[in-house]
C-alpha cells in the first residue's frame, strides 16, 4: 500500500531489483543492514533538473545555448558531467534517480534525459534518453531574448516560433511517412519526431496562468502530451489542469519572488492542486535550488496543510509516473528497481539523516553507525 | 493589557523546558515561570483566577512550542520588493566604488509581502544591509518586520557599514573596465577610505576645519567604534584580508557569510570571531563558495565563535531561516545551538543581547508560538507577537 509506513519489514534486493518485500523473508544473503527505529522509502525522483549540466563553482555551464532559440536536438547526455559534486549531495539526499534537461531560456531548447545517480558516467545510469521535449514560455525567455538582441521579445512571438517549428515538423513527419521519402535529414526534425507521434510530451516550462494556457493551446493544436514544469501560477488553474489530465512538476519553491512571474508563489499551491486532483511532483530545479532540498520542498508542503504521505508521493511515486517510469521506480514492491533511502527519522523531518542510499542495488553508506552484517 | 501564555514548552536558558505561564506586558516580557520550578517549591494549583485578572488575555499553548522571535542578522529585505523584479532593485549603487553615505533605512519598502513571510516563518527582527558589489557599500540598519513606515519598525537607523571582499566587488568594477578588478584593488580602496576618515576625523577637531564631507561624515561612527563593520566575505583568505584591515584601523568587526570560516576555525577561535554564516542553501554559483557545507556553524561554534545563521533574503526567501538551522542539525549540530544561532546569537552579533534574542523578564515580547517542534519544517507558526503585539 503506497503512502503508508509499516514497522518491522524485510526488503530483500537482489541483483539490482526488489525481490521481495515482507516480515518472513528467509534466504541467505551477502549483506544485512539493521533498520530498527529507521525509516526506508522508495530512492526520491527530481523531476525536473539540471543536474551533471551546471559544473558546481566552474564559471561556464552547459545549461543554455544562448545563440539559437530552436534546438531539440540538444541531448543532455553530451553535457552531463557525473563526477560533479552535485551528483555526490544528490545522492546524499536521497535522490536516486533525476530527469536531466537543457536550460528554459530558449523557447525550445533540447530533449530531456531520464538519469540514476550511480555510475560514473551518464551512460550508465541512463534510464530514458528521450523522455520528453523542453519548451519555454514567459519572461525568461524574453529576457533573454532581448538580451542577444532576438527578433522576437514578446509571448506572442514566443509561441509564433513553437507553432512554426512544430508545423515544420508535422509536415517533416508526414514527408517521411510518404513514399516520396525524406533524403535529406534534419537533424533537430528527427529529435521532434518522437513528440509529434506523442510517445513523448512537451515539456512546458511555465509560471504564469497565461504561459500556462499558451502551452495547453499549442499543445491541444498539435495534439501532444503535455506536462507543465514550474507551474508558478498553476493553482489558479487547478480545475482545469484536473480536468485535462495535465500534470505539473512544481518548483521551485523556497526561492524569492525574483521576478514578476512569480508574484502569485505559494507553498500552498501543492495543496490546492492536489486536492483539485492534479497529479503533483516537487522539484528543486538544480541549480535553481540545491539538489538536497527536495525534501525540504515537501515538508515546506506539509506545512501548508498537505497530507504527509501526499508530499512523500510527490517525491517518489508521483514524479515516476509522470516520468513514465511507474512500473519501476517510485514504489517499494516486488519487481521494481532496488532504489531505497534510509533515514534515520522521519524522511520529511528535515533534522532526519540519510544513513544509506541503494541504486540499482548499488549500496552507498552516509553513516558510521550503520549496522551491516554479512550472511545469513 | 496583559497577555499570558499558558503551558507548553518554552526555549528558556538555552533549552526547552516546560512552562507554566509567560506574561507580556507593555511590549516587554514581564514574568516568566516553568513548570519544574513551581512543582519544586510545592506551591499549591493556582486558585481560580480572579475577576480583576480576566482583563489578560490567556492563550493556552498546551503542546505548543514557545519561542523568542527569530533574528536575521544579514538581509537585504525589501530593497527589492518581491515580484517586481529589477526596476525595484535598490541593491547596490554600482557605479560609486566607496558610498558609505548610502543607507539602506532610506530605501526599505514596507509593503514588501517578504515582511509578512518573515513573519510566518517565525522572524521578527532582521538587519537589513546594502549589497556587496563596493567594496564600501553603505550603511545597514536593524528592524522589526512590522510597521506601515520605516520609522515604526525601526530598532538601529545605523548599525553597521557594509565592506566586500572577494569575488563580487572585482567583477563589477572589472566589467566596468575599471579599478578595483583584484582583490589586491579592493583591499586598496577600503584602506584609502579609512584612512581618509581617520584624517578627517582629526581635522575635524581643529579650528581650519570647515567644509563638511558627506561620505567621510559617514564613516565616522566607524572609526569612532559607534558601529561595526559587516565584511562580506567568503573565502579563508578575503576573511583574513578582512580581520588584517579590521586590525590596521581598529575596527569593531563582523564577518558576513563566512563560507570557508571552518578552514580558518582555529584562526577565527582566537579572534573570538562573530560570524553570520549563510545562505548555505544557495548553490555554488561562482569559485567562491567551493567550499560551502552546512558544517561550517558547527566547527567556528566548537571553536568558540560566536555563530549566526542567515538567509541573506532574497538570495533565500526569509522563510527559509528556521531551514537553514535544521539543515544544520542534519549535518551533526545539536539542537539547542542551532537555534541559538537564529535568537541568542544573531542578538549578540547585532548588539542587542540585553533585548533580543530570548525569553526573559524585561525583553522585547518578541514571541512565537510554534504548533510543533520548530526545527521540524512541517511545524507552523500559530501566533508571533512583536513587541507584545499580535501580528499572526
Amino acid at each position: 500500500m503506497s503512502g503508508t509506513f509499516f514497522p518491522g519489514q524485510k526488503v530483500l534486493v537482489e541483483k539490482g531489483k526488489i525481490a521481495s518485500v515482507g516480515s518472513m523473508i528467509r534466504k541467505n544473503v551477502e549483506k544485512v543492514i539493521e533498520c530498527e527505529q529507521k525509516y526506508l522509502i522508495p530512492g526520491l525522483i527530481d523531476a525536473h533538473s539540471h543536474l551533471g549540466l551546471f559544473e558546481s563553482t566552474v564559471p561556464a555551464d552547459d545549461i543554455n545555448e544562448p545563440y539559437a532559440e530552436i534546438t531539440p536536438h540538444l541531448r543532455p547526455l553530451d553535457g552531463v558531467k557525473m563526477r560533479d559534486r552535485a551528483m555526490e549531495d544528490a545522492r546524499r539526499a536521497g535522490i536516486s534517480t533525476c530527469m536531466v534537461c537543457p536550460g528554459s531560456e530558449r523557447p525550445i531548447s533540447g530533449i530531456c534525459s531520464i538519469l540514476k545517480t550511480n555510475g560514473n558516467s551518464a551512460d550508465v545510469g541512463l534510464i530514458v534518453e528521450q523522455a520528453g521535449v523542453l519548451m519555454s514560455f514567459g519572461e525568461q525567455v524574453k529576457v533573454t531574448a532581448k538580451k542577444s538582441d532576438k527578433p522576437y521579445v514578446t509571448r506572442m512571438g514566443v509561441s509564433a516560433l513553437i507553432r512554426e517549428t512544430l508545423m515544420k515538423a508535422q509536415d517533416y513527419y508526414s514527408a517521411k511517412q510518404s513514399k516520396k521519402m525524406v533524403k535529406d535529414r534534419e537533424i533537430d526534425m528527427e529529435a521532434l519526431i518522437p513528440l509529434i507521434k506523442a510517445e513523448v510530451p512537451m515539456r512546458a516550462c511555465a509560471h504564469r496562468a497565461e504561459d500556462i494556457m499558451a502551452a495547453i493551446r499549442i499543445a491541444e493544436e498539435f495534439k501532444l502530451k503535455l506536462v507543465i514544469e514550474y507551474g508558478t501560477e498553476a493553482h489558479l488553474l487547478a480545475a482545469l489542469l484536473a480536468e485535462k489530465k495535465i500534470p505539473v512538476v512544481l518548483g521551485p519553491t523556497l526561492v524569492p519572488r525574483f521576478r514578476y512571474e512569480l508574484n502569485e508563489k505559494t507553498f500552498e499551491s501543492a495543496k490546492i492542486l492536489i486536492d483539485a486532483g492534479v497529479d503533483v511532483a516537487f522539484t528543486c530545479d538544480y541549480p535553481g535550488l540545491p539538489i538536497e532540498t527536495l525534501r525540504v520542498a515537501a515538508a515546506m508542503a506539509i506545512q501548508y496543510g498537505l497530507e504527509e504521505k501526499r508530499a512523500l508521493a510527490a517525491i517518489t511515486e508521483v514524479p515516476a509516473s509522470i516520468l513514465g517510469v511507474d512500473a519501476r521506480l517510485g514504489k517499494i514492491k516486488k519487481g521494481m528497481d532496488g532504489d531505497l533511502a534510509l533515514f534515520s527519522g522521519h524522511p520529511l523531518d528535515i533534522r532526519s539523516r540519510l544513513e544509506a542510499l541503494v541504486v540499482d542495488g548499488d549500496l552507498f553508506v552516509f553513516s558510521k553507525d550503520l549496522k551491516i552484517e554479512s550472511g545469513s | 493589557m496583559k497577555t499570558i501564555l499558558e503551558k507548553g514548552i518554552v526555549f528558556y536558558q538555552g533549552k526547552f523546558q516546560e512552562l507554566d505561564k509567560l506574561v507580556i506586558e507593555k511590549g516587554k516580557i514581564t514574568e516568566v515561570v516553568l513548570a519544574s520550578s513551581k512543582a519544586k517549591k510545592g506551591k499549591p494549583l493556582p486558585a481560580p483566577k480572579k475577576k480583576a485578572e480576566t482583563s489578560a488575555n490567556v492563550i493556552n499553548c498546551s503542546d505548543r512550542y514557545i519561542l523568542p522571535g527569530f533574528i536575521d542578522a544579514h538581509t537585504h529585505l525589501s530593497l527589492e520588493e518581491e515580484g517586481v523584479g529589477w526596476y525595484d532593485a535598490d541593491y547596490n549603487e554600482s557605479f560609486g566604488l566607496a558610498t558609505p553615505q548610502v543607507r539602506a533605512f532610506d530605501a526599505l519598502k514596507m509593503r514588501d509581502r517578504a515582511f509578512n513571510d518573515a513573519l510566518h516563518g517565525g522572524v521578527t527582527t532582521a538587519m537589513i544591509t546594502p549589497g556587496s558589489a563596493n567594496p564600501i557599500g553603505g550603511q545597514c540598519c536593524i528592524v522589526k518586520m512590522v510597521g506601515n513606515v520605516a520609522e515604526a519598525a525601526v530598532v538601529k537607523e545605523s548599525s553597521g557599514m557594509k565592506f566586500a571582499f572577494g569575488e563580487n566587488p572585482k567583477r563589477v568594477y572589472g566589467e566596468q573596465k575599471k579599478f578595483p578588478s583584484t582583490r589586491m584593488g579592493t583591499a586598496a580602496v577600503i584602506r584609502e577610505w579609512l584612512m581618509k576618515a581617520q584624517d578627517y576625523l582629526k581635522r575635524k577637531k581643529t579650528k581650519e576645519f570647515k567644509e563638511r564631507e558627506i561620505k567621510l561624515e559617514a564613516m565616522l561612527p566607524l572609526i569612532e567604534g559607534k558601529i561595526q563593520a559587516r565584511a562580506h566575505a567568503h573565502m579563508a583568505d578575503d576573511i583574513i584580508t578582512a580581520y588584517r584591515i579590521a586590525q590596521e584601523f581598529n575596527l569593531d568587526m563582523v564577518f558576513d557569510h563566512c563560507t570557508e570560516g571552518h578552514l580558518i576555525a582555529k584562526e577565527l577561535g582566537k579572534w573570538k570571531a562573530r560570524a553570520v554564516v549563510g545562505p548555505t542553501f544557495s548553490s555554488r554559483s561562482k569559485p567562491e563558495l567551493r567550499n560551502k557545507t552546512f558544517e561550517t556553524v558547527e566547527i567556528l561554534m566548537d571553536e568558540g565563535c560566536v555563530v549566526a545563521l542567515t538567509t541573506d533574503h532574497p538570495v533565500i526567501p526569509i522563510e527559509g531561516l528556521s531551514v537553514a538551522a535544521a539543515m544544520c542539525v542534519r549535518h551533526g549540530l545539536d539542537e539547542e545551538r542551532a537555534i541559538k544561532a537564529i535568537t541568542e546569537n544573531p542578538a549578540i552579533i547585532l548588539g542587542l543581547d540585553k533585548r533580543l534574542g530570548k525569553l526573559e523578564v524585561g525583553y522585547d515580547a518578541d514571541v512565537v508560538i510554534w504548533d510543533g517542534h520548530p526545527l521540524d519544517v512541517r511545524s507552523k507558526t500559530e501566533a508571533v507577537f512583536v513587541d507584545g503585539n499580535k501580528v499572526i
